[in-house]
């Protein structure tokens, strides 16, 4: 073999080895970066969405949808290859009501390749705006919440964020079920986008939906309430409202509402964060004479006073060298408690803490002991509810703390001094009058399942017994007894049992109370006998420099909710 | 290799000894050329190559009938929950609340209750 022949042979042999140690290192040293490109080029990943769950209402027991989800989409321009004319003239024919860009601001700037000019668009304009071809047009297809009930409720329901997250209300409580899990779809496709079904590492979790949530919430009370509300706001000086119907012997909420209401798919445009709190859970404040129904049951309670108990009245108390006085200046003398309730007058539920405590002539640490027992471990003021939506906790001085002065106690007696909620005191006043047993309160009766069957959740939770059943019959019978003038005057309907309590709480300016702004309560319940209780109903009235009274203005409210629920309920006329 | 079976029957014959013994043959053996054998085997990997290759495009095609069905039933999905949102719209408390019906309608008066 000559020379030629073998350097020939030579190179070939390492040309050979040189590609096969190439071929040795990308095989087994590269492998998985070359996979990965190889992978990039013609493997796909797509995020399956999950869809958002949807809310009902009750309505007569039924469930019925009151917040659902709709195809909407956002149009995008390129300012640079759009068509100015042809898309202006396209986009105001068939979405004018859904543009969020003025034209001129469009094309200030065609540099920029990117800009939403629509959104919300729905399905029909969508599809002339798709067989319209336009250049440079883009629709993006996307998610939104959609409101049958319009306003209704929203502070309740609170809204769904452009991340697709709730924000307030049951949208936020709940995001969780709400929301569900995305899926993942991982595929070969072809030129044109297309998934196959060949491969060995396609991947396909499907996305796993939210679940429908049904509240307990009744859309008609709800109606009828936040309707009486507005109508009082309107009616008055006053700018806000909020109340809650509930059912005392479950603690089942069938109407939580705040006026003013919100338009939920516009919340962005909300100028007024306040509209948005879900005043009855999120608010606490100090609601004034209507815990009277409180300090007067842990009294009657502990046996120390009835109805017919009696004490001087000389309109007014000095209790560490404070001069607290009644509202009503009347009914001076020797009176019974009752008269005391029926007048709201202060001096009466101090009367009871002082009983509270074995000495009638002045407050002891053993009746602030007692009624902090009662409010605080018993009816739950100052403390979570635990109902399944965003609440306050509320504020209460315990009795061995620095600042439980006498007369902050003598204040808790008549609901000053003390931060509850609304829900908090709802939900005490029920056990009140139920019997003595305190529930839960609760907003979220069950789930829709897949099938369309409505599967209920929620059982009716009996947590503690507030007062016993005695104590609960007499306390009935004394806020019946402060209507009496509602029967003579044919305020209540004939045939029924309906009582309740007052409360104008002041107002905090600058951190003192004041006469100028004070809030109006009024809470009550109502049934067709003295033992079957079917509904209690709660309103509050206020404003900005606004003197609401419990009397003149939340119990009107609360005399239409009544009527209202009666005949909603269909409870027949008993034996009273 | 090809086995061939000719008869030794010829045309030809006459005698008496043949007849008696018409079926016998005689075994010889043929082999294919290079090029047939090339050829046959090209033709193999060929129908084979075809065969894949089919199969790969009717799966391709199911692929886009699949692609194609799932569109049909996203959009028909979506046509059902634009009608039921429009359902729920119309069968509102809000809705009920301002029809002209609605608006027109006297409150209405409890005349009294049955005894049970």
């Amino acid at each position: 073999m000559d020379k030629r022949t073998k350097a020939l042979r030579i190179i070939l042999v390492a040309a050979v080895a040189l590609v096969l140690v190439r071929l040795f290192v990308i095989q087994i040293f590269e492998h998985d970066m070359w996979v990965e490109r190889a992978e990039q080029e013609h493997v796909v990943q797509y995020t399956i969405p999950a869809e958002r769950g949807e809310i009902y209402m009750m309505d007569g027991g039924e469930p019925t949808v009151v917040v659902m989800n709709e195809a909407v989409w956002t149009v995008i321009v390129d300012p640079m290859t759009v068509d100015e004319e042809a898309t202006k003239k396209l986009m105001d024919e068939v979405a004018k009501d859904k543009l969020v860009a003025e034209w001129k601001d469009v094309f200030a700037d065609k540099t920029r390749r990117y800009y939403i000019v629509a959104q919300g668009v729905k399905r029909d304009a969508a599809q002339k705006i798709r067989e319209a071809g336009l250049t440079g047009v883009y629709l993006k297809e996307g998610n939104a919440r959609v409101y049958p009930e319009g306003e209704l409720a929203s502070s309740l329901l609170g809204f769904v964020n452009n991340e697709g997250a709730g924000q307030y209300g049951v949208e936020q409580a709940l995001n969780k079920d709400l929301a569900g899990e995305n899926g993942v779809l991982k595929t070969v496709t072809d030129v044109n986008n297309v998934a196959l079904s060949i491969g060995d590492d396609n991947v396909r979790v499907p996305a796993k939906n939210g679940k429908d949530v049904v509240l307990s919430v009744d859309r008609n009370i709800q109606r009828r309430l936040e309707q009486i509300l507005a109508e009082a706001v309107a009616g008055s000086a006053a700018t806000n409202a909020a109340g809650v119907v509930m059912d005392p012997m479950t603690g089942e909420i069938w109407a939580l509402a705040n006026v003013p209401t919100y338009d939920a798919t516009k919340y962005s445009e909300i100028k007024d964060a306040s509209v948005f709190v879900n005043t009855p859970l999120e608010s606490a404040y100090e609601p004034g004479s209507m815990c009277k129904t409180f300090s007067f049951a842990a009294a009657i309670d502990q046996g120390k006073m009835t109805p017919a108990t009696t004490y001087t009245n000389n309109g007014y108390l000095t209790v560490d060298n404070w001069k607290i006085e009644n509202a009503y200046k009347g009914q001076l003398g020797t009176i019974t408690m009752q008269t005391g309730l029926d007048y709201s007058l202060n001096t009466s539920s101090m009367t009871a803490l002082m009983l509270l405590g074995d000495d009638a002539s002045q407050i002891t640490q053993k009746g602030k002991n007692k009624l902090y027992e009662y409010y605080h471990d018993k009816f739950g003021f100052g403390e979570y509810t635990d109902i399944e939506l965003v609440e306050a906790k509320g504020y209460l001085t315990e009795p061995d703390a620095e600042d439980a002065y006498n007369s902050r106690y003598a204040n808790m007696t008549f609901g000053q001094g003390m931060n509850i909620t609304m829900i908090q005191l709802a939900a005490a006043f029920s056990s009140v009058i139920n019997g003595g047993e305190y529930y839960r309160p609760t907003v979220v009766a069950g789930e829709m399942l897949e099938n369309g069957t409505f599967n209920y959740l929620q059982a009716p939770e009996a947590v503690r017994q507030t007062v016993s059943k005695a104590t609960s019959d007499t306390m009935r019978q004394m806020l019946y007894g402060t209507r009496s003038y509602k029967r003579t005057t044919g305020v209540d309907k004939p045939g029924y049992y309906i009582g309740g309590k007052t409360g104008t709480s002041q107002g905090i300016k600058d951190g003192a109370y004041t006469f100028d702004e004070t809030v109006g309560n009024y809470v009550g319940f109502g049934g067709a006998t003295k033992e079957s209780p079917k509904y209690v109903i709660m309103v509050k009235i206020w404003g900005d420099n606004a003197k609401m009274e419990g009397e003149k203005d939340a119990m009107p409210m609360f005399d239409k909710m009544s009527d209202y629920m009666i005949d909603y309920l269909k409870i027949k006329p008993g034996e009273s | 290799m090809r086995n061939e079976y000719i008869s030794r029957r010829g045309g030809m014959a006459t005698t008496s000894a043949w007849s008696r013994n018409q079926n016998t043959v005689r075994h010889t053996g043929k082999r294919l050329g290079k090029v047939s054998t090339t050829a046959i085997f090209g033709l193999m990997v060929l129908i084979v190559g075809l065969i894949y290759a089919t199969q790969g495009v009717k799966a391709t095609t199911y692929d886009y009938e699949l692609s194609e069905i799932d569109e049909q039933v996203a959009d028909l999905q979506a046509r059902k929950e634009d009608l039921a949102v429009e359902k729920a719209r119309l069968t509102s408390t809000q809705t009920a609340a301002s029809s002209e019906v609605a608006v027109n309608m006297p409150d209405g008066q409890v005349s009294g209750y049955a005894k049970e």
